[in-house]
């Protein structure tokens, strides 16, 4: 067994929890993964972007060495993630998509049962998270809905010391008030310097929770960075036509791209430096104006939506 | 179908009762349509499996009695406590028809029964578990449509069923309205079971809890009948005999008298039940249970912390049900060997099928009979160990997978359950069968060498389990059925394998049959054969589930 809890690995944290570069992983004829590449820094939330079958949960369940994957490498709390899979779990905490349980225990049954798997128990801990996403441990599995069976896994990983939690469409089927304690239970992790993947095809959630971004498409890595790289570019496009010369607007700060055609331009701006340039463009005498907003959907529908025109979308740095 | 369902709303227009009434039942031709799709190969099975058992049956049965001499004779002997309890009055033992419902008739009207009521659980209250039922009430399609449908189809499932071990008996050359009538008496049994199943479905939350409730009423049934035919007159049936259905389906005596206005009784009841089943439909929600689900612990103690118990926890009651089961048999049977042996004279075949190679009668009957036990302890161990692969396809193991314990510890744990309970299961029934024979026989000793005897089947066991294994790790989307198949072929070899003139070299080396018996010289070589293949039948599969990609989910 290589030394994954070694001291040496353990107290020098590797500086990133996940490291993917280029999996692959074909079932059958079908191709899964085609060369993925995917970072999570330690103390870092990760979001994980893709439709249905591009390969997110595929991606994870090789994380956590349910499956085994056909080619790239992968590191994991600087681990392999199958040879060295029952070591690395008691590092991990995982919430599946699609939760499954035995139907003839109750959902605190359940728990502590994932939690003697960690060997791990800590009631106080434990009861504190049920009481925050309100769920009652005395019923049944077969009697809880979706949402409550979604739960379950959310408390036996949240009320876990795991390092790592790894988040696949964990707020399928919970109600919005729920998700509030969802992002608040995430914000937390991260204060307590855990890692967290999360997959999602939520924006919102993902704009609001993760400080990097990993968006997939047909198992193969389309965009990643922090939402901070990625901000710019999620700059709004403006069009403006005015009485007085555009090319003034290139000196403010905040302004890119600016393509010029006699009275009208069209540029990209930072939505921080809104203010500036609408004082601007008031000095400039406009007739007409108008601002696209992007968003990370914007962004990520980019990579898709071209595929419903039916083209084939370029390299994923087409986009400035 | 949806024509129809429109000229009917519109012809009841103006009459709301009538319309919600046919709203309640509109798509019901669809489900039908639908639940045949899904279980046409599982009747077919059925159907093919246990009209040919009754051509087998009356063929080895022909050779067995040839003249009517023989089966004279046997008709003077075959009214015993012994034959009237396992199978009923043998009112027409002296004619190969009734020869054949004493041998077969109780086996088939029971699988038939069980077939019912699994079928019927699977596509009631299975489908309503885990939310199919939703999705399919949600669209047009009346509340009572689907209840309805798999009524209708199992139904018709068991007139098919009927006919074929009719045509059957008659292609054998019975008498036509013997057989017909032996056929209908299979069909009216399993339509009040049918009924029970439907009934079931909507008291219990699950559809483990519906199963074991019919189950239950088909045992309750089963032992009644017992009680009233030991205790009848001569063939002529006692009271008691009234209050089971399947004494009812008995009382068409069938090559005897047969008398079919008993079936009208069946008929009546199924009916009843059938009405009682969609009356509580109308008045529960759907997913709910009409009997109350309790609330329970809100977290897990010590033991079941652990994996071993949290295996033990999960298989309590079906440890609990088959440890009963085999106890009550193995005493049964202890209380009635002297008597089924008096009944054997050994140059027939079918006591040479019963006896193997023992030189006395009654020791080989034991022995017989304790290999039934390890064949039912088998079936327990086999379905003990599946869980492994149930485990895996519900989707369970992707969290207990992605925990801190390897998957050959996660296996193994499970495979305690079935390892120790076999054992234990195994001394029981043995010491069972022993106290009841020993006190029959007036010799209170006999206990210490049938519990050894029967503990020569651990291996065999064993050998179950590390098939079960095997299965699950290197095909597991099949496993289930396989090992199913696998083991039905062993006790189908095992018990019956001299009397079908199967050559020796297949009957007498499976798994069970190749343990010497109680009352045969002990060689303990096939032991440690099957041991041996079970260790490494064992050690393959779970280096193949160690290696290979989760499934399932």
């Amino acid at each position: 067994m290589r030394s994954v809890k070694g001291d040496g690995v353990s107290h020098m944290t590797p500086s990133l929890a996940v490291d993917v570069h280029g999996l692959r992983k074909n079932f059958d004829s079908t191709r899964a993964l085609d060369g993925l590449d995917l970072a999570v820094e330690t103390g870092t939330v990760a979001g994980f972007l893709g439709p249905n079958g591009s390969g997110k949960s595929t991606t994870i369940r090789i994380l956590l060495g349910l499956l085994r994957a056909d080619g790239g490498q992968a590191t994991l709390l600087g681990g392999d993630p199958w040879h060295d899979a029952v070591e690395l779990h008691r590092r991990i905490a995982y919430v599946a998509g699609d939760v499954t349980l035995w139907p003839s225990l109750t959902g605190g049954q359940a728990i502590d049962i994932l939690g003697a798997l960690r060997g791990e128990h800590d009631r106080e801990r434990v009861d504190s998270f049920l009481a925050r996403f309100d769920l009652d441990p005395t019923k049944k599995a077969r009697s809880y809905s979706k949402g409550n069976r979604q739960k379950v896994a959310l408390v036996a990983a949240f009320a876990s010391r795991a390092e790592l939690l790894f988040l696949d469409e964990p707020t399928n089927g919970l109600d919005p008030l729920m998700e509030g304690v969802f992002t608040e239970c995430v914000t937390e992790a991260r204060s307590e310097g855990r890692s967290v993947l999360l997959s999602s095809h939520v924006f919102a959630e993902v704009e609001k929770l993760c400080d990097t971004v990993t968006i997939i498409r047909d198992g193969r890595t389309v965009e990643s960075g922090t939402l901070s790289e990625l901000r710019h570019l999620k700059r709004s496009t403006v069009t403006v036509t005015l009485d007085g010369d555009p090319r003034e607007l290139e000196a403010l700060e905040g302004v890119h791209d600016l393509v010029a055609d006699g009275e009208r331009a069209t540029f990209t701006v930072d939505s921080v430096a809104l203010p500036g340039l609408l004082a601007a463009i008031a000095r400039l005498g406009p007739r007409e104006l108008v601002s696209t907003p992007p968003s990370l959907e914007e962004l990520f529908l980019r990579h898709y939506g071209v595929h419903v025109a039916g083209e084939k979308p370029e390299s994923p740095t087409a986009v400035p | 179908m949806n024509t129809t369902v429109g000229t009917l709303v519109r012809r009841s227009n103006g009459n709301d009762s009538a319309r919600a009434l046919r709203n309640a039942y509109s798509g019901s031709g669809i489900m039908a349509r639908f639940i045949l799709h899904r279980n046409w190969l599982r009747m077919l099975i059925w159907v093919i499996v246990l009209a040919g058992m009754v051509v087998l049956v009356i063929d080895s049965q022909r050779v067995a009695f040839p003249t009517q001499a023989t089966r004279d004779a046997y008709a003077r002997v075959a009214n015993t406590p012994a034959i009237a309890a396992l199978t009923g009055l043998p009112y027409a033992a002296g004619t190969l028809g009734g020869i054949l419902n004493i041998k077969l008739w109780m086996t088939v009207a029971i699988a038939l029964s069980f077939a019912v009521i699994f079928l019927t659980a699977r596509n009631g209250r299975a489908e309503e578990e885990n939310g199919r039922t939703e999705l399919l009430r949600a669209g047009v399609l009346g509340r009572h449509a689907y209840s309805l449908a798999g009524g209708l189809v199992f139904a018709g499932f068991t007139a098919v069923v009927g006919v074929a071990c009719a045509a059957g008996a008659i292609s054998q050359g019975l008498p036509a309205e013997g057989a017909l009538l032996m056929g209908a008496s299979f069909t009216g049994v399993a339509l009040v079971f049918l009924g029970v199943a439907s009934v079931a479905g909507q008291l219990a939350r699950t559809s483990r809890g519906a199963n074991s409730l019919a189950s239950t009423v088909l045992a309750i049934s089963y032992l009644v009948r017992a009680v009233a035919d030991v205790n009848s007159d001569g063939d002529r049936a006692n009271g008691l005999t009234w209050l089971s259905p399947i004494g009812w389906a008995q009382q068409t005596r069938s090559y005897g008298e047969n008398q079919w206005w008993p079936l009208l009784l069946c008929l009546l009841v199924a009916l009843l039940l059938g009405g009682v089943a969609l009356t509580l439909e109308r008045r529960r929600d759907l997913g709910s249970g009409l009997l109350p689900d309790r609330a329970g612990p809100r977290g897990a103690s010590a033991l079941l912390r652990t994996q071993v118990g949290l295996s033990l926890r999960l298989q309590r009651g079906s440890l609990i049900g088959w440890t009963l089961g085999i106890i009550v048999g193995a005493l049964f049977y202890g209380t009635v060997a002297t008597a089924m042996a008096d009944l054997l004279s050994a140059d027939t075949p079918i006591a040479q099928a019963f006896t193997g190679r023992s030189k006395d009668v009654l020791d080989g009957l034991l022995g017989y009979l304790t290999m039934i036990n390890a064949l039912l302890v088998a079936a327990f161990v086999l379905q003990s160990a599946d869980s492994i692969r149930a485990e895996e396809s519900s989707g369970r193991t992707e969290l207990q997978w992605s925990s801190a314990t390897s998957r050959v510890r996660w296996a193994l744990a499970r495979l305690v359950v079935p390892v120790v309970a076999s054992l234990g299961l195994l001394a029981l029934s043995g010491a069972a069968l022993g106290v009841t024979f020993g006190a029959a026989i007036g010799d209170p000793g006999q206990a210490g060498r049938f519990v050894w005897a029967s503990l020569a089947y651990w291996p065999s066991a064993l050998l179950v389990i590390a098939v079960v294994v095997l299965c699950a790790a290197a095909i597991p989307r099949v496993a289930a059925t396989v090992t199913w198949v696998l083991y039905g072929a062993a006790v189908i070899v095992s018990m019956f394998g001299d009397l079908f003139g199967l050559p020796d070299w297949v009957s007498q080396n499976t798994p069970f049959t190749a343990i010497p018996r109680l009352g045969m010289d002990f060689t303990p070589l096939p032991l440690v054969v099957i041991a041996a293949l079970a260790v490494a039948a064992g050690g393959v599969g779970l280096s193949i589930l160690s290696r290979r990609d989760m499934t399932g989910a």
